[in-house]
């Protein structure tokens, strides 16, 4: 090949590539910012199921629509207006599961001369958004379910799925944006009323999702308003320990005797031998984390004035300086059936356990608690020299800050303070900004440039921040310091608060009102687990007390 | 006025300097994709595969050619060249169209994304395009010097 041909080559190839990409991009891009130029699209929705659909040409005609079946009982009638649309590709399965915005972007079929439209909230309805599937042992989130769409494609336009993928021709769209959910919360908008109410929602959806024994409901989907198979102590725990904190700083008898219902489940039902002390379980293993939150939920009720948890804290406390190691961390797993402690670390308890302890020293006067918090902090906020042989590193831990907090008038530790704001500021890294991100998602984390935030990595994530920002007010750190993870918190909050159901999309919802107050997995996964409201309620708690200024 | 004589792109360097440059370049390139395709990569996909097989495979069979000094070690390059080079364009471009692909979809909130890519493009380009590139350069130039 001469010099002339590899020329030749390169122009004609850049010139072909630059040709194919502008002419992709052209045909693939939305316009979110215009206003609406679609069709309109009337629903009328019950019990989270869409009834009635109806597409208009214009707003005026649109206005007439559906007026009847809005009057139904439980009905709810929803106008949404297309602003702009774009080609989707049939060139794979994984091309059309790529093709659109999880949660932002609905889908539609036209099929001999006929036109389906899936919302985006059908495609909440149908949890369509952002599927799990496994190639082999590569796991990957994708942007859309492509058979699910396919099929209530197929099903709107009365032929199959296979004609409908042979012959339909598709296009993404978007909508203008909605007033009800999520809600235009602004950074303004995170006032200390606000903070309180959204606390009080959030202890209000677990009272309202507790079974008589004092157990929860685990996972509560709110399109169906079904049960999760599963349960979790460590969560249970968590969600006890979060609901004896409101009840004592809101000072409100409903919600500490809920927490004292589902601390009395854990200590008559989960309470097991592990040597000579208690620990909170099931099963032939059991973990420090369980015990950890149990701990500091009996801390808590016990401040609250239900002294009979006393013992059983202290007993607690015994079980967890047993589990500790010389290096200040601890054996995460306590064999049950065999009797000893079990010397594996997992994420998490190892700042459980150092809250914890610190928590209940306030309690048991005892100096070994205190000492052993502390050489649990010493330990999480060491840096070693070489950063791959770490065993913790900044990711979602969010108890390390916590135990700094507690521990900071009796054991402060600057080390730790200086590790809390660097990470941070990582955390401020990941967080959105809008624009360029969407207006919604302003003050969440990223988990990856494609896919929809998730509330509680965030929300776990600002518990620590709330307390860091605290210490760091105690400790005189820089104003401008403070002021930047200040107004990283309050964005944080802000997005909480757009998600939270107050009441959110009851349209969506079989039973709303069992749901409100909870905090959802994303702004595509409806469901409420028993630590989205905790870590949610927790965070907005700490700064609901923290000294305003 | 007089024009001055063009440059030759792939001017200097001995025969068999070049020659064990480009048998040292191919051994490790054909290293890298055969264990970067083949044992890293998972799960198998064949469309990667074989591919990745062929060229790692052709790499490798020219590199033995040519630190070997071999006859077909220069016909074994050409092939080589010439397969790293189509390949490495075509890889280029579906890589830069799917970043276009991700910035279509999702607008600026796929900056992390194309960064991401731009980033891949950046790393893939010198092995898989510029050095095979190279490689025919020196292979034309080289058979017009012993043609004259």
């Amino acid at each position: 090949m001469t010099g002339r041909v590899l020329r030749v080559i390169a122009v004609v190839y850049i010139g072909l590539l630059a040709v194919s990409s502008l002419l992709l991009f052209g045909t693939l891009r939305l316009d979110r910012a215009r206003g609406a130029r679609g069709p309109v699209l009337v629903s009328v929705w019950r019990g989270g199921q869409r009834t009635e659909r109806r597409v208009a040409a214009s707003e005026a005609e649109a206005v007439r629509v559906l007026r009847d079946e809005e009057g139904l009982p439980g009905a709810t009638r929803v106008v949404d207006q297309i602003a702009d649309s774009a080609q989707i590709f049939r060139l794979g399965r994984l091309l059309f599961a790529s093709s659109v915005v999880p949660g932002q972007d609905g889908v539609s079929a036209t099929y001999q001369g006929r036109t389906a439209y899936l919302t985006p909230d059908d495609l909440l309805e149908l949890e369509a958004y952002e599927p799990e599937v496994q190639i082999g042992s590569l796991r990957l989130v994708l942007s859309m379910d492509t058979d699910k769409v396919l099929s209530a494609l197929a099903r709107e336009l009365h032929t199959s799925l296979a004609e409908l993928s042979r012959r339909g021709h598709f296009r993404r769209f978007c909508l203008t944006p909605s007033a009800s959910y999520p809600k235009r919360v602004a950074l303004n908008d995170v006032t200390r009323e606000a903070v309180k109410d959204a606390v009080k929602n959030a202890a209000r959806y677990l009272v309202t999702n507790q079974h008589r024994d004092g157990s929860f409901r685990y996972e509560v989907d709110a399109l169906t308003n079904t049960d999760s198979a599963d349960y979790n102590y460590p969560r249970h725990a968590g969600a006890t320990y979060f609901l004896a904190r409101a009840a004592n700083h809101l000072h409100d008898a409903r919600l500490f005797h809920a927490a004292e219902r589902a601390a009395a489940y854990m200590k008559d039902r989960a309470t097991l031998r592990c040597g000579a002390h208690a620990c909170v379980g099931e099963g032939k293993t059991v973990d420090v984390g369980a015990s950890a939150l149990a701990l500091l939920a009996y801390v808590e009720l016990y401040q609250g004035g239900a002294t009979d948890f006393g013992d059983s804290a202290r007993d607690l406390a015994g079980f967890l300086r047993s589990q500790q190691r010389s290096d200040g961390d601890f054996q995460h797993i306590y064999s049950v059936s065999e009797q000893h402690p079990v010397d594996v670390q997992l994420e998490y308890y190892t700042g459980e356990a150092a809250f914890a302890l610190s928590r209940v020293q306030r309690l048991s006067g005892d100096a070994r608690d205190l000492e052993a918090a502390r050489r649990a902090l010493t330990f999480l906020v060491r840096r070693p020299a070489w950063f791959l042989g770490a065993r913790y590193f900044w990711g979602a831990e969010h108890w390390t800050c916590q135990a700094l907090e507690d521990l900071w008038q009796r054991a402060p530790d600057p080390v730790a303070l200086r590790f809390c704001l660097d990470w941070q500021a990582a955390n401020r890294v990941i967080q959105y900004s809008a624009p360029p991100a969407a207006v919604a998602y302003d003050g969440a984390v990223s988990r990856g440039p494609i896919f929809s935030p998730r509330l509680t990595p965030l929300a776990s994530r600002l518990e620590a921040a709330v307390a860091t920002l605290s210490v760091a007010r105690q400790a005189g750190v820089e104003p401008a310091e403070l002021q930047v993870l200040d107004n990283e918190i309050q964005r944080g909050f802000a997005f909480l608060l757009r998600y939270q159901y107050t009441p959110g999309p009851t349209h969506l919802m079989a039973d709303p009102r069992l749901l409100f107050g909870g905090f959802p997995g994303s702004p595509t996964d409806l469901h409420v687990r028993i630590d989205y409201p905790q870590h949610a309620g927790g965070a907005l708690l700490r700064y609901w007390e923290l000294d305003p200024r | 006025m007089t024009h001055a004589t063009p440059r030759p792109i792939m001017a200097g360097g001995s025969d068999s300097g070049m020659r064990l440059t480009f048998g040292v370049l191919n051994a490790i390139a054909g290293l890298i994709v055969l264990l970067g395709v083949l044992v890293l990569a998972q799960p198998r996909y064949w469309a990667l595969d074989l591919p990745a097989a062929a060229i790692g495979i052709v790499q490798w069979v020219s590199a033995v050619g040519l630190l070997a000094k071999r006859r077909w070690g220069l016909r074994a390059l050409t092939i080589a060249a010439w397969l790293s080079f189509v390949l490495g364009l075509a890889v280029v471009f579906l890589v830069v169209l799917t970043m276009v692909f991700l910035r279509g979809v999702h607008g600026s909130y796929g900056m992390a994304a194309l960064v991401v890519s731009g980033l891949v493009v950046a790393l893939l380009v010198p092995y898989i395009v510029v050095v095979p590139a190279l490689e025919l350069l020196w292979l034309k130039r080289r058979q017009s010097e012993r043609s004259s």
